[in-house]
């Protein structure tokens, strides 16, 4: 096939090596990187709450369905568009919509891992008089690690492809943004280098913070 | 005797069906009650009863202890919490440090021949050390009040009679008051002073054994 349609993953390696002895790469690398974290980190937070609080009440959960099918059902990039007019170019469009887009992930696992907590262990903890924050650190957290741990995963894949479309559409660097830049400039080994890129921040993710935490949770399990 | 607990006509129903009616008892402190009947006539629903698990539908319950433990024909043990945790988990709920949750713990275990096992998760445990670690989850916090339901009903007899031995050297050292759930009468005897029945006619009668503890 022609290299400006598709470059060899030697001449994509040799690209990245390139491009990694530059101070340029590592500035858009760790801005995705951050947008990636902080998106994650808000989505996560607020999806997980919501789940907890859902998953204990049925009525509040009721509440929430609708906004939860809507995040779910809206095209990813609607979402952008939305963004890009409500926050402009830049971090705080590519932040929020990550946050957008993984809090309901995670809500939906967190919520039906709680509701399929064991109730005798419940009654266990309810007997033996836990604090809602024992009850949360060690019955129902615990009780939802598996679940939990696989939608955090799924949540930062799909947070990585679209932070990447995000900043490609709308914003003045990070990875996606050079997505954008070298395909202008018809740098194909440059711009598969940076797709390369995008899937080291998943597996930073995936390998080095979230399976490590899975593990621990699931450890009785072995 | 000062009573410990006291049903004052007490009525439960789950939706339309009814457990019992006008249900009225006490038992004193320190008094180990068998509590005898076939099933479905609600002897689980008394003890979840006391244990604030069940609300009545009618009726009033006074209870006059707040350190209420509960064994389960079922350990109920945190799969994710090793022996230890498990035992120390309540204790800490309970407001102990975890230097001295820990020492309780571990004496408990201690108690119960388990002290080999305290680092092991409770899938890796027998069904009779599970329902042992369960029974040190419970006497660890020193309660007032034990409730049993069946706690031995899924084990050997082998098994069954060492554990209502250990069970009564313990009530031994440290009286409490007990309900103890059964289909056994003969396994009830050897450990309660006082039997209530309740028969298919929902009606509780009370009988005093002969040989106390």
């Amino acid at each position: 096939m022609h290299e400006i349609v598709l470059a060899s993953p030697i001449q994509a390696t040799v690209a990245l090596w390139d491009m990694v002895q530059t101070p340029n790469f590592f500035e858009h690398f760790l801005v995705t990187l951050k947008r990636v974290s902080i998106g994650i980190l808000i989505g996560g937070f607020a999806g997980f709450s919501l789940g907890i609080i859902a998953g204990l009440n049925r009525d509040i959960k009721s509440l929430l369905e609708p906004l939860r099918w809507l995040l779910m059902s809206v095209p990813p990039v609607v979402v952008v568009v939305l963004a890009m007019l409500w926050f402009g170019m830049g971090s705080t469009m590519a932040v929020f919509l990550i946050s957008v887009l993984v809090a309901p992930t995670i809500y939906i696992n967190t919520a039906r891992g709680i509701e399929m907590v064991d109730e005798d262990l419940v009654e266990v903890a309810k007997i033996y008089k836990f604090s809602f924050f024992t009850l949360l650190k060690d019955v129902y957290t615990p009780a939802i690690a598996g679940p939990l741990s696989a939608a955090i995963v799924l949540g930062t894949c799909q947070a990585a492809r679209v932070v990447v479309m995000a900043e490609l559409l709308g914003a003045n660097e990070g990875v996606g943004y050079m997505v954008g830049f070298t395909r202008s400039n018809l740098e194909i080994p440059q711009l598969f280098a940076w797709v390369l890129t995008t899937l080291f921040i998943v597996a930073i993710f995936e390998f080095i913070l979230f399976r490590p935490i899975q593990n621990y949770f699931v450890r009785w399990k072995e | 005797m000062t009573k410990a607990i006291s049903f004052d006509k007490i009525s439960k129903k789950y939706g339309n069906k009814g457990i019992f009616q006008d249900l009225s008892f006490s038992i004193n402190t320190q008094d180990v009650v068998g509590l005898l009947g076939p099933s479905g006539v609600g002897k689980t629903t008394i003890l979840k009863l006391i244990a604030s698990l069940e609300k009545p539908t009618s009726g009033k319950i006074d209870i006059f202890s707040k350190k209420i433990s509960y064994v389960f024909q079922e350990p109920r043990l945190f799969p994710w919490k090793t022996t230890l945790e498990n035992v120390v988990l309540p204790l800490r709920a309970a407001g102990f440090s975890k230097k001295k949750a820990i020492e309780k713990a571990k004496y408990s275990l201690y108690s119960m021949e388990l002290s080999d096992f305290t680092g092991y998760y409770p899938s890796k445990l027998s069904g009779g050390m599970r329902q042992r670690v369960s029974l040190a989850r419970a006497l660890s916090l020193e309660p007032d009040i034990l409730l049993l339901d069946e706690p031995f009903s899924a084990l050997d007899t082998k098994m069954k009679d060492s554990l209502v031995g250990l069970l009564i050297q313990k009530l031994k050292e440290r009286p409490m008051t007990v309900l103890y759930i059964s289909h056994f009468p003969q396994e009830v005897e050897k450990i309660a002073n006082k039997i209530f029945t309740i028969s298919n006619t929902k009606r509780l009668t009370e009988t005093l054994v002969p040989i106390a503890l």
